[in-house]
């Protein structure tokens, strides 16, 4: 058995686990120790997915299908690629950022809180690991069902009105994708990907039929993802539910749920249906509308969270870009700005928790000149924010890059200078932020403010660092990625 | 003959989900929204029967088709939920007092 067996193995054993002691021990004790014991479910994603990357470099191999066979009458298979190791990392990554987080903002239904966020990572797992359209249907039904009670479960009116919104918005999006599942399985007889990729492959090339069932059911899942991603015609919910929800579940929302639940859906459709006609236009138009509207909506906020969830809305759209070429320096690109969006999105709400903390508020009128009494959180959130505007040695850079030459390959030179212009509405809003809470002159009434401490304090100085060695290393990611024969 | 049925049962998937979709966008009243959603949700269940029914997969589409039922009863249970503890906060259930989030 080889290592990378047991990575896929670890990620669904170790949650469950928890998940079951969570369940079992008495409600007492559960409450002080659930989220300790959370702890260990991203630790163990995170090595394990380590060994995993490792075990491929080392193989020079970099798609891997292991089979559990339960029982001798059910098969379930799982594949493993090495985009899909680097989604797993990037899980582990954000829930350990989330857990920080929660430690201090989540002061009671602790036990709750930890129970569903295994299950989240659970079903996350389940997503990036299966190898058929309907068990991406389930798991992503099992994100989507975790993230409303997650959303809910503090009974605030704002989080109840915001996992409600999030409950309609995605049911619809349930609608569309299953709708489009039953077309493609009308036409395949099978949702296995081997058979839809074959299906996909006879509908291209000369001569191919056009066939209308297809295209519509191809229609309905880019909307059903989208609504997932919080693309632009579809992001009514997005604000509201990242908003309103504890800033730890903000982490997990903005930092993972909706890369897993709507771009992997969208990398899952490229893979077989990309060549198809008329797809990647749809995807280059949705991503460009969502990166100038999202970022022209988080220019006039005043709403910390929000802000960053508009930011999220804007960020989505160059990954969708990067899937939209087709091409595989497109699809580096976009898992690579996944990686660089969850680290860089994660910080920022991180650092949206701690000023919370601290001073009460999440209006960035209210605020002022925290610079000198916080300057952790001060210097976390600038590295985030030039991480996400694109500046050259952080990892932002490097993954907007990659997606703007290969649309520049694939002679797409519009909707790459519509990339590089907007990155001046991304600096605008985060300037506009980084002036109105950290710079400036300090405010009286925060004489008295101290830097925040624990475990937040922590999570804000491990993801700084991630967002920084990424950017100072990436250049040895493009010659891993090189060594195994992606490029 | 069967084709004739084929094309019934599409159409009346069609309209069910029209219907739950007219629902959604008519009503103000939160449990009528979730009746609407649900309404439109047995529609798609009915498309993937017709699926397995045209392809001759029907005992793969059954099999699809209670994982579906499961996974509708889970979501309806959590929205009633929602819907209960925002009637406990208001104290009815108007979905036009959803209006604390906008901008």
């Amino acid at each position: 058995m080889q290592v990378i067996e047991y990575t896929t193995l670890l990620v669904f054993a170790v949650p469950l686990v928890i998940l079951l002691i969570n369940i079992l021990l008495p409600r007492q004790l559960a409450e002080k120790s659930s989220i300790g014991l959370a702890y260990l479910a991203p630790l163990v994603q995170i090595v394990a997915t380590a060994a995993g990357l490792v075990q491929i470099a080392q193989l020079k191999q970099h798609e891997f299908a292991i089979s559990w066979n339960l029982a001798g009458a059910v098969s379930v298979r799982f594949a493993v690629n090495v985009f899909s190791l680097v989604l797993l990392f990037c899980i582990g990554m954000v829930t350990l950022a989330a857990i920080m987080v929660a430690n201090r903002t989540v002061p009671q239904k602790r036990a709750g809180f930890a129970g569903l966020l295994m299950m989240l990572i659970v079903g996350m797992n389940g997503m990036v690991l299966v190898t058929d359209l309907f068990s991406l249907y389930v798991f992503l039904e099992i994100v989507g069902i975790s993230s409303f009670v997650l959303i809910a479960m503090f009974k605030s009116d704002t989080g109840l009105e915001g996992a409600f919104k999030y409950l309609v918005m995605s049911v619809l999006a349930s609608i569309m994708i299953l709708t489009g599942l039953a077309f493609v399985f009308m036409q395949t007889g099978s949702l296995q990907y081997d058979q839809v990729g074959a299906a996909g492959g006879a509908l291209v090339g000369p001569g191919a039929p056009h066939l209308a069932l297809m295209y519509t059911a191809m229609a309905l899942m880019i909307a059903g993802f989208a609504i997932k991603t919080g693309a632009v015609p579809f992001h009514s919910w997005l604000p509201d539910a990242h908003q309103s929800a504890n800033t730890a579940v903000s982490v997990l929302l903005s930092g993972i749920v909706i890369k897993i639940a709507g771009i992997y859906g969208f990398i899952v459709i490229t893979n077989f249906f990309g060549r198809l006609p008329g797809i990647d236009l749809t995807l280059a138009l949705i991503g460009t509308v969502s990166i100038v509207v999202g970022a022209l909506f988080a220019l006039r906020q005043s709403h910390f969270k929000r802000i960053v969830a508009y930011s999220s809305v804007s960020q989505m759209g160059y990954i969708l870009l990067g899937l939209s070429t087709g091409s595989v320096l497109g699809l580096l690109g976009a898992v690579a700005h996944v990686f660089n969006h969850a680290t860089f999105k994660s910080t920022l709400f991180t650092n949206a928790a701690a000023v919370h903390e601290q001073t009460g508020t999440y209006d960035i009128n209210e605020l002022g000149g925290l610079e000198k009494k916080m300057p952790v959180t001060s210097f976390s959130s600038l590295a985030a924010f030039m991480s996400t505007a694109g500046i050259p040695p952080f990892a932002g850079f490097w993954s907007k890059l990659l997606i703007i030459m290969a649309l520049w390959n694939s002679g797409d030179w519009v909707f790459a200078a519509i990339a590089l212009i907007a990155s001046i509405f991304t600096a605008a809003y985060f300037l506009r932020l980084q002036r109105k809470v950290f710079f400036g002159k300090l405010l009286d009434k925060f004489a008295q403010l101290t830097e925040i401490g624990g475990s937040v304090k922590w999570a804000q100085i491990m993801l700084t660092v991630v967002t920084i060695a990424a950017g100072l290393l990436f250049p040895f990611a493009l010659r891993y990625f090189g060594g195994i024969g992606i490029l | 003959m069967e084709a004739y049925m084929e094309t019934v049962i599409l159409i009346v998937g069609f309209l069910l989900i029209v219907a739950g979709c007219y629902c959604l966008i008519r009503t103000y009243h939160l449990l009528k929204v979730i009746i609407g959603v649900e309404v439109a949700m047995k529609a798609v269940t009915m498309f993937v029967i017709l699926a397995g029914f045209i392809n001759g997969k029907a005992p793969l589409a059954q099999a699809f088709v209670i994982t579906v039922i499961v996974i509708e009863v889970v979501v309806a249970v959590v929205a009633v939920g929602l819907a209960l503890n925002l009637y406990r906060l208001y104290g009815n259930m108007d979905i036009r007092n959803l209006r604390k989030l906008k901008g």
